[in-house]
């Protein structure tokens, strides 16, 4: 191996003395040979003759010579990337195209990439980030969702667990911070235990919260974003030490984070210890934390599960009231942030593959036919002595020539591409990572290698055949292959590959549509939603946090061109939480069966506000003296059949301290509260205004949504200078982020699917107009000998039309077979959809004809006498 | 001349180059000479395959060249066998061997 590398470069870079040893040895046989003969009795002419019969070619033996040493392959590249050059630019036309097919292509699936990249591949932006887990406690007996995690529960998992470095939780809050002129809204994180050491960050400046601090008592400090610290103190050197005035209390700046710093959210800007041992603290049914943790270096999360598992086991022994049905899931927290995204981009990654290859197809189309009048070239050069892998490997270099410069304008699409990503995909996990780096040029040009071999090998090795290259004698300079069957594969292919696209894209709009016709149940035009500053000190006193809502909510009703006002949790329509368990206390206990539905916390007013009729009883009654519910109608239907549900009482299971059980006081119509995309769940309507400091607030509006925006924000001064308005946008504005992922996924298929057909058509147009400039001279003789010109379009448009159909309908069974995998995506449209069926058709073959029509009407057009003249 | 030049089989070739190579080193147009005399002028080596498995053998490893002078006082390329071109001819004769010991007894089936 080593030898014959050496051998290689000696060739390489001691070639003139390479050759000149070659000539030599070749020289010195000849004279010997030729000596021999002229001693047996020829002359020395004679002699020479026969020596040249016998050797064949000496330029022959040379290159047989060169290619047994491998040196072709070498020396060779440099000389064949010169020439594929000068061959470009003689023809800049059929250049370009190529280059611009191949730049979608590779720039497509480059962009598409790289959003892979940067969203599921590459790690989180923090060190060692494979380490960090989410840990979530559940009732896997029941359908309950994770919830958040009780400070006890926390602090037990740290101190027992020993698969972890560490373990911490946080959970937001907001805060008006006061020391400045006017009251300022600060979103605020409050953070367990070596929070900042879990995400091994260091501080950009100062330092993290010593053990004291984070303990119950100790000194209250504070650390803020770099954000803050530019926004509020103008990035002042020396803001260690100066105090942050929240509520009653000044709190001194220990240390600022660097901006790439965004955890818990994107706009935290300051944290503070949310100490473990904290009196409020005390009770394992009290839960508040997100917990986070680091694995050790060589633990898997498999072995993790299992740490947890057996301190969850000990924990449900030791307090069985709080703990035993509990367990906890570990997660790699970046499967957590990316979550359902994957899906979607690999999709999108499927389609632009196809592309790619709809696009190396197309180019190989062009470059057979390019080779095919190269003939004569090929075949002087055969004569010549050149060998059949010299000659491949010619018309490889121009194809990766092409691809090189392909990939090079295709790196170009790719960054357009990112650019419109950033714009379109804002709300996407992990999108603002995404941008143009090496791995994406590696990418790409790696394309272009894997699209050379595609789309060179074959016009390479179908013109390069040795009979190609001896029949050379027997051609006409017209000679042209008598079938074009490969051709018409090529074309045929093409359109196979696009119409999984076109399916694909049009499955996707039809649901998009069919989701934009659904009726929710709601109404969401014309309400605004927006939320008021408020913190979770507040919910020392829930009475007077109620107080303080239902107060702002009268202020808002008393607004001329406001219709009705209320507060939720959540937004309508919105995903919020997966189901809980509920147990109805009246009524036959059915052990069997149990209650699963939706939650949601909606404050008197709310079914007026977003239009939700009221079926029975009546709606959530203003602070009710007493927990009060409304369930929906599906609710009643699927748990209290044949009987009505008013006056009954509803409680979560396992029961909650701060949720006693309600009596249910009305039945209300289906909505989608859900999601628009998912039919309405079972629901249970919380009568209660202020389960959260700062909940939403719907106020339905007379006019356009915003334009009432600045009245409330003057009222709400008005009442509370104190506070802030925030988040303030239309209903309509939340419910369509929702959907955000789907649009873009929509549009991008639909993009990519044009983009496939566009080049389908190019691909049958060139094709079928190389044909006719091709058979020229045998339409002509045709036409001379009598045919119709009629008859001779017709013949090539069949054709045409009958190529396209095959694909097409080759294509449909293959678009039925990848209708799988988008079928989780379709809302109310099957996979294997008619009317996407029957339009992808019609479609296709319109295309197909109308590509086909100019070349056909070409052909017609022939004009017998000249083309016999130029014979 | 009667056309004797049969296509030998590239590993033949090879076999042969190596076989008189192993009696010293030699120029290319005397190892051809060579065989042809051997063989009492019925093996051929086709002139034009010649070189090209020489410098086959040559990247190989199992011949080295070396510049040397001729009988007749001219610069030439004496090829010489290197170990590893003795044990590829041992290999290769044998298993050359076997294949004429088969072919025969196919040949001599009554």
């Amino acid at each position: 191996m080593l030898r014959d590398l050496l051998h290689r470069l000696r060739a390489v870079f001691r070639r003139t003395s390479v050759e000149r040893d070659l000539d030599d040895e070749l020289r010195f046989h000849v004279e010997r040979q030729t000596e021999k003969y002229v001693r047996t009795g020829l002359t020395p002419v004679e002699a020479a003759r026969r020596v040249r019969l016998e050797f064949g070619g000496l330029d022959q033996v040379k290159e047989r010579c060169r290619d047994a040493r491998g040196v072709g392959l070498w020396e060779g590249a440099a000389r064949n990337l010169r020439y594929a050059c000068r061959a470009l630019v003689k023809r800049p036309g059929f250049a370009g195209v190529v280059i611009l097919t191949l730049a979608l292509g590779i720039g497509g699936n480059s962009a598409v990439f790289s959003a892979i990249n940067a969203v599921l591949l590459r790690p989180l932006a923090f060190p060692e980030a494979d380490q960090l887990m989410l840990l979530e406690q559940y009732e896997p007996k029941t359908a309950n969702p994770a919830t958040f995690v009780a400070s006890l529960r926390l602090a037990d998992w740290q101190r027992m667990n020993g698969t972890f470095q560490a373990i911490t939780g946080y959970y937001p809050d907001e805060i008006s911070e006061t020391s400045g002129e006017l009251p300022e809204r600060i979103a605020a994180a409050w953070v367990g235990p070596r929070f900042f050491q879990v995400w091994g960050v260091i501080p950009a400046l100062g330092r993290i919260f010593t053990p004291e601090e984070e303990r119950f008592g100790g000194p209250g400090v504070v650390v803020i974003s770099e954000r803050f610290w530019a926004r509020r103190f103008g990035s002042d050197p020396n803001v260690l030490g100066r105090p942050l005035r929240v509520g009653q209390q000044w709190y001194p700046i220990v240390g600022v984070m660097p901006a790439s710093f965004l955890f818990p959210l994107r706009d935290v800007d300051v944290w503070r210890p949310s100490p473990l041992d904290a009196p409020y603290a005390q009770d394992r049914r009290s839960t508040w934390f997100t917990v986070v943790g680091r694995l050790k270096p060589g633990i898997t999360a498999t072995q993790a599960q299992a740490d947890l598992d057996r301190i969850q086991a000990e924990l449900g022994a030791k307090y069985p009231a709080t703990d035993a049905a509990l367990a906890v899931r570990v997660r790699p927290l970046k499967d957590v942030i990316v979550g359902g995204v994957g899906r979607s981009l690999w999709l999108l990654f499927a389609a632009v593959s196809l592309l790619l290859l709809i696009a190396c197809t197309n180019v190989a189309a062009l470059l057979l036919a390019r080779t095919a009048d190269r003939q004569q070239e090929i075949s002087i050069r055969y004569s010549l002595g050149a060998s059949r892998a010299s000659i491949i490997r010619q018309l490889l270099t121009e194809a990766l020539v092409l691809a090189a410069l392909g990939s090079l304008v295709g790196l170009l699409v790719a960054a357009g591409a990112l650019r419109m990503f950033h714009v379109l995909a804002g709300s996407l996990p992990r999108i603002a990572e995404l941008r143009l780096d090496w791995t994406l040029v590696a990418y790409s040009l790696s394309c272009a290698a894997g699209a050379t071999l595609l789309f060179g090998l074959l016009p390479a090795v179908r013109h390069t055949s040795r009979q190609t290259g001896e029949s050379l004698a027997h051609r006409s300079r017209s000679g042209i292959p008598a079938t074009y069957r490969l051709h018409w594969l090529l074309v045929g292919v093409q359109i196979t590959l696009a119409v999984p696209l076109l399916f694909g894209a049009g499955l996707l709009l039809r649901s998009f549509d069919a989701l934009g016709r659904v009726s929710p149940g709601f109404e969401f035009d014309r309400v605004l939603t927006f939320r008021i500053t408020g913190n979770w000190g507040e919910t020392t006193d829930i009475e007077a946090l109620a107080r303080r809502i239902d107060l702002t909510l009268d202020a808002l009703r008393s607004l001329p061109g406001i219709g009705a006002a209320a507060t939720s949790l959540a937004a309508p329509g919105v995903p919020f939480q997966r189901q809980t368990e509920f147990r109805i206390l009246e009524g036959e206990a059915t052990p069997d069966q149990r209650i699963a539905a939706s939650t949601r916390v909606v404050s008197e007013g709310y079914f007026g506000t977003v239009r939700i009729p009221v079926v029975a009883g009546e709606a959530c009654p203003r602070e009710p003296a007493a927990p009060a519910a409304v369930v929906n109608r599906r609710f009643a239907e699927l748990y209290v059949p044949g009987a009505t549900p008013i006056g009954r009482h509803v409680e979560h299971v396992p029961t909650n301290p701060f949720l006693a059980a309600g009596r249910i006081v009305g039945v209300v119509a289906d909505a989608r509260e859900d999601g628009l995309n998912r039919e309405p769940p079972a629901i249970v309507y919380w009568c209660q205004s202020a389960p959260v400091p700062a909940p939403l607030f719907l106020v339905r509006t007379r006019a356009e949504p915003m334009a009432m925006a600045d009245t409330i924000r003057r009222k709400l001064q008005e009442l509370e200078p104190r506070r802030s308005m925030y988040e303030v946008m239309p209903l309509d504005e939340r419910l369509s982020d929702t959907l955000a992922e789907n649009r873009l996924r929509t549009a991008l298929l639909s993009a990519f699917a044009l983009t496939a057909v566009t080049l389908a058509a190019v691909g049958l147009y060139g094709t079928l107009s190389y044909l006719v400039s091709m058979r020229r001279r045998e339409i002509g003789v045709r036409l001379a000998m009598g045919a119709r010109r009629h008859d001779i379009a017709t013949a090539l448009l069949r054709q045409g039309i009958l190529v396209s159909l095959t694909g097409c309908l080759v294509g449909l069974w293959l678009a039925a077979a990848l209708g799988r995998a988008v079928s989780g995506m379709l809302y109310a449209i099957s996979p294997l959809d008619v009317p996407t069926f029957a339009g992808v058709l019609l479609l296709m073959t319109g295309t197909a004809v109308l590509s086909s029509l100019w070349p056909a009407v070409r052909a017609a057009r022939v004009d017998p006498m000249r083309v016999l003249r130029e014979e | 001349m009667e056309d004797d030049r049969i296509d030998l089989p590239q590993g033949t070739l090879d076999l042969l180059i190596l076989r008189t190579l192993a009696l010293g080193p030699q120029h290319g147009w005397a190892i051809s000479e060579r065989i042809q005399q051997v063989s009492r002028e019925v093996l051929q080596v086709p002139q034009g395959s010649l070189y090209p498995a020489l410098h086959r053998l040559e990247r190989r490893g199992w011949i080295t060249a070396e510049w040397g002078i001729s009988d007749n006082n001219r610069r030439a390329k004496y090829y010489a066998l290197t170990k590893k071109g003795r044990n590829q001819l041992a290999t290769e004769a044998q298993s050359w061997r076997k294949l004429i010991a088969a072919v025969a007894l196919v040949m001599d089936m009554k």
